[in-house]
């Protein structure tokens, strides 16, 4: 008797993996070999032991310490974030110094207008750098806080230009922090009369899935009487995977645009 | 403390995963209740030692914490964190490499059996399968564990051990065929 052959055979048997043919040749065996008998007596009480094995309970100790774990990643996870929104002065510092530079320029060119060529070029040059330090900053993957910054100067800006709106759609939609992404939505909300970024907007309704940035931008394309929305938003009071609350959100939403 | 949304009970393990992900951090709460007791019977049954499995076991759940942004959302939450539990194990085992499955706490496993007013055969029998289990080399103890103590299926345990279907089938008769020679050969000692 080949028993590693009879074991796999028998095995599929008492899992009742074996077909009507299988069985039979089985049960056939089992009432004239004693040998594959007495391996399939051994198969069954062990096959059986591991399925009557008792499951253990953990200690409560075990849930308490996970709470309490828990508990205090929510804690530091909040925390660089209430940094931020508690002093605005950092982001306003970097603001204003966008601002300045873009301020000098205008002032050169309406006051100064026989400035020297090259002096405006400089300008103009220390401007771009500026917009490249901020686009960077907001395509900075290790700081939630200095992304925050990058939005928050680009808030300031009067009329982003295309890669700017780029920037902003993408860390909308993509950016691991809910505070950073609902700072980049806020900052496209001031533009939104721009098509580019009202399609944008519209676009992110569709895929967005965190639930609080969901709600902000229900009510941000309301105000905008973005009535166009009007189909996603019955998608979403329909959504079985969507939570409660964005569902109210969409619903409300319906009634102010209808 | 806030808690968890109702409606959140009926969301698929993968949809609370991504919430965690998302920075809703309390979800976690609702994958800890629904996960650890499987998490810890199968460490359990890997180390054979009821303190040791629930210290992995709470770093199983502490991993999920730290590692969440690299969660995919097409991968079953399932598979990720048995994934974590081996890697749990794993680097428990590589730092005490003189844990060795024949110096399993048997003993003191058994003494925590949650039923001790079960009948004295039933006892012995449970006893000797743990024994005869400590006995397997590791790959058949896992694979035994998850297909017929956790009861999970081939194709899923296929999944996240990277192997074929019919690979793990053959493997887990081969571990019961060795299983069934250590139980009776205990027997008989």
């Amino acid at each position: 008797m080949d028993k590693q052959k009879w074991e796999g055979r028998l095995i599929d048997y008492i899992d009742g993996r074996a077909d009507a043919t299988e069985r039979a040749a089985i049960e056939n065996e089992l009432l004239h070999s004693e040998a594959v008998r007495n391996l399939y007596n051994q198969l069954t009480e062990v096959i059986g032991a591991m399925n009557e094995a008792r499951v253990l309970e953990p200690s409560g100790k075990l849930k308490a310490n996970f709470e309490q774990a828990l508990q205090e990643e929510i804690e530091s996870q909040a925390r660089p974030t209430k940094t931020v929104f508690f002093s605005p002065v950092v982001y306003r510092v970097a603001a204003g110094f966008v601002l300045l530079m873009v301020g000098l320029a205008i002032g050169f060119k309406i006051n100064q207008n026989n400035v020297e060529a090259d002096r405006l070029v400089e300008i103009e040059r220390k401007i771009e750098e500026n917009r490249k330090v901020m686009l960077a900053m907001m395509d900075n993957q290790l700081s939630a806080s200095q992304r925050m910054i990058g939005v928050s100067v680009a808030y300031e800006i009067e009329k982003p230009d295309d890669e700017i709106v780029n920037v902003l759609v993408k860390t909308m939609n993509e950016d691991v922090n809910t505070n950073v992404r609902l700072a980049a939505l806020d900052a496209l909300g001031k533009f939104s009369n721009e098509e580019q970024v009202r399609n944008e907007l519209i676009g992110s309704l569709k895929t967005q899935k965190d639930p609080v940035v969901q709600i902000a931008l229900i009510q941000l394309l309301v105000k905008m009487k973005e009535k166009g929305v009007l189909n996603q938003l019955e998608k979403i009071t329909r959504d079985a995977g969507t939570l409660k609350a964005v569902k109210d959100e969409a619903h409300a939403g319906i009634l102010k645009l209808s | 403390m806030p808690k968890p949304d109702k409606s959140i009970n009926l969301m698929s393990d993968e949809h609370i995963m991504e919430a965690v992900k998302n920075g809703n951090l309390q979800q976690a709460s609702l994958l800890f209740d629904r996960f650890h007791k499987r998490i810890f019977n199968f460490l359990v049954r890997m180390t054979g030692d009821r303190d040791v499995a629930e210290d992995l076991t709470q770093n199983v759940f502490l991993r999920l914490l730290k590692y969440r942004h690299s969660y995919n959302p097409e991968m079953k939450f399932q598979s990720w964190i048995y994934q974590m539990a081996r890697n749990a194990f794993a680097d428990h085992y590589q730092k005490q490499k003189q844990l060795k499955p024949a110096n399993m706490e048997v003993e003191k496993l058994h003494e925590s059996l949650p039923d001790l007013t079960e009948a004295l055969e039933q006892e012995e029998t449970e006893k000797r399968l743990i024994r005869a289990l400590a006995q397997l080399p590791d790959d058949y103890r896992e694979l035994l564990v998850l297909t017929r103590f956790q009861h999970l299926k081939y194709e899923e345990v296929a999944g996240f051990l990277n192997m074929t279907v019919a690979n793990v089938k053959v493997k887990v008769h081969r571990a019961i065929g060795q299983l069934r020679e250590n139980y009776f050969e205990l027997e008989n000692a």
